[in-house]
């Protein structure tokens, strides 16, 4: 069984909120924040799992073992090492325990060793008489230690660590004299000291595991919820559209047919500049990217498209994410000379990496600017503006440059 | 074929153009605009461009319409221009991507079929003497060309190509820039011309180039300063 508790560190960091953060961004097929979900409710699972072992490990060496240390220490074959090796595993330990709770544990291995020389020391300095007692503290605190010592890695690490642990117990209680309680004592020992933490690294691994795996099953069913709630809206704008569209060509088509209508009145040509324009937008719309600079400038030329406008919408390329106020320098000086337009117009945006330009040109005619802003050149902030007539076209632009 | 697909047109004979298209409603149209401009003659049209240009083969200039029965023809662009045809793509399909990719196959120039009567006759006419004509859909596709080896255009070039596709008219741009329409249309054709470097070689592309630099619209030594893996280049004439 493999027990791989290390969560990536980059992967738990919650990204940080982007500055655009209110806007929909455009679809992908599974977003950064769907892939550090499952791993964040990892990490804080296994946080848990982490400050259990570390606290079950210092209470029961300072707990447990130092009373009975202290107790029975004028007992010990050599008291000195037995109280020496509590000390540095004390240390040592700590130091571990707080390096693994801050996410950079000590190498597990140079540890390991550490523990495993420190167990063969203190079963030969216990002496006769404390080595089956609370004393002989190594029995009931170091299997704890090896746990935070190869927390993360391979249940195999541990099992060999207890393994070694209990075959220098063996060589203790052989060398000490042995007789068949002691046989008996000894077996019922390293069973007591093996099964707790393995169970407890088993269990967290385990846990850990499940945790990962019901948040991203919770996030890939999420994501692929807002998926399909974005796909029924498109579809649901674009019959809209279809529809709209639909009833404005068919009319006069059919008037057309029917002779209703005479192709060479202005006023029937203008109703079929008009329908072949929506025409011409639903087919280039058919990309779903829901893109919010785009989706601005869409409705306001539907807006203007639905009191008799013909307008072209030609975009070139995808806008970088932008933030809102950007996004409204870049639209707003359009949309209100658009709303000011006869005729005709042609709204295009061409996007870049670093660079938006967007675009508004109509025909020119007499008279003030109902309602866009004065000709002339400005610059609005990281937005410059400009508006010109020259007689023939009128013509916005406004030009975002990262 | 005995014909020379590629020989000169003279200036007093009219251009003799071969339309492909499957929508016969479109052909109509397109041979109504054609025939308001006495230098171009419809010599054949048909939906199968071998047929066409079998009853054509002097055709001077194809225009390809480049969804043909439900498919799109750019292998078949990429064939009649390495052969030396000068095609003019024309489309309902005005995606840049696809723009781009009848120019890297060889195409001469692309019309959007919403353009109009003005810019399908000044195409044709451009095309039928080699010399570049970029529509305002083109412009927009070249300016923003999203891959990392398209052609380096200068500042100007890319400030003409964006206001010609903004505005479509010349003297707009002209004004703005504060250059004469000449200059501008200079600008554009630089920008058309660096073009004919990208995708793979064709005839129409050498002829394109050989004559600009006839023209003196650009110096053999300005185009592929932006390509090094020129290996698969041929050497321009």
């Amino acid at each position: 069984m493999s027990a791989d508790l290390n969560a990536p560190a980059h992967l738990t960091d919650a990204p940080e909120a982007p500055i655009w953060a209110g806007v929909p961004t455009p679809r992908e097929p599974v977003s950064p924040e769907a892939l550090a979900a499952p791993a964040a409710v990892a990490h804080a699972s296994d946080r848990g799992a982490r400050i259990a072992a570390v606290v079950i490990a210092l209470a029961w060496h300072v707990a447990i073992a130092l009373p009975a240390v202290l107790a029975a220490r004028a007992e010990f074959a050599a008291p000195a090492v037995v109280l020496g090796a509590w000390i540095l595993v004390a240390v040592t330990g700590a130091v571990a325990g707080v390096r693994l709770l801050l996410g950079s544990p000590l190498p597990p291995w140079p540890l390991a060793v550490l523990l495993l020389v420190v167990d063969a020391a203190v079963f030969a300095a216990a002496g006769d008489r404390q080595l089956f007692t609370a004393a002989n503290w190594v029995w009931g605190t170091l299997g704890w230690f090896f746990v935070l010592a190869v927390w993360g890695q391979r249940v195999v690490g541990l099992i060999a660590l207890l393994s070694t642990h209990a075959l220098i117990a063996l060589v203790a209680v052989l060398g000490h004299g042995a007789d068949p309680a002691d046989v008996a004592r000894y077996v019922m020992y390293v069973y007591g000291t093996f099964s707790l933490p393995v169970a407890v690294f088993v269990g967290s691994a385990v846990i850990v595991g499940l945790a990962r795996e019901r948040a991203g099953v919770s996030a890939a069913g999420h994501a692929m919820a807002a998926e399909r709630d974005a796909a029924e809206r498109g579809r649901q704008e674009r019959r809209d559209r279809l529809t709209l569209v639909s009833s404005a060509a068919g009319r006069v088509l059919g008037d057309l047919a029917a002779g209703q209508a005479d192709p060479g009145d202005p006023e029937v040509q203008r109703r079929c500049m008009l329908a072949a324009a929506r025409l011409r937008r639903l087919i280039a719309e058919s990309d779903d990217v829901p893109d919010p600079l785009l989706h601005e400038l869409r409705a306001a030329a539907d807006l203007a498209e639905r009191s008799g406008l013909p307008i072209d919408l030609v975009t070139i390329g995808t806008p970088p994410p932008l933030p809102v106020e950007i996004r409204r320098r870049l639209a707003d000086p359009l949309t209100g000379t658009l709303a000011d337009a006869r005729g005709w117009a042609r709204l295009t945006v061409v996007s870049g990496p670093d660079e938006v330009v967007v675009s508004l040109v109509t025909p020119d005619r007499e008279g003030p600017e109902a309602t866009g802003p004065p000709p002339g050149e400005r610059d609005d902030g990281p937005v410059q503006y400009l508006y010109e007539r020259d007689g023939n076209i009128r013509w916005a632009q406004t030009r975002w440059r990262r | 074929m005995g014909a020379d697909p590629m020989a000169a047109v003279s200036g007093d004979q009219p251009v003799g153009v071969a339309i492909v298209d499957d929508h016969p409603v479109v052909v109509e149209g397109v041979r109504a605009w054609l025939a308001t401009e006495p230098r171009l003659t419809v010599l054949a049209t048909g939906d199968d461009p071998d047929e066409v240009l079998r009853s054509a083969p002097d055709a001077a200039v194809v225009l390809l319409d480049l969804r043909l029965h439900g498919r799109m023809a750019l292998d078949k662009l990429a064939e009649l221009s390495a052969a030396g045809r000068r095609v003019v793509v024309y489309s309902e399909h005005t995606d840049p991507q696809t723009m781009l990719a009848a120019l890297d196959a060889g195409a001469v120039a692309f019309l959007a079929k919403h353009e109009g009567r003005e810019h399908c006759v000044e195409t044709v006419l451009a095309a039928a003497s080699d010399r570049p004509y970029v529509p305002p859909a083109l412009a927009g596709a070249m300016v923003g060309d999203p891959r990392p080896d398209r052609p380096m255009l200068s500042d100007k070039e890319r400030e003409a190509l964006l206001l010609w596709f903004q505005s479509m008219s010349k003297a707009s741009v002209a004004r703005r820039m504060q250059i004469s329409e000449h200059t501008v249309k200079q600008y554009v054709d630089r920008a058309r011309i660096k073009y004919t470097r990208a995708g793979r070689p064709a005839a129409t592309k050498a002829a394109l180039l050989a004559r600009a630099i006839e023209d003196g619209l650009v110096r053999p030594e300005e185009i592929g300063i932006y390509r090094s893996q020129a290996t698969h280049d041929r050497p321009t004439p």
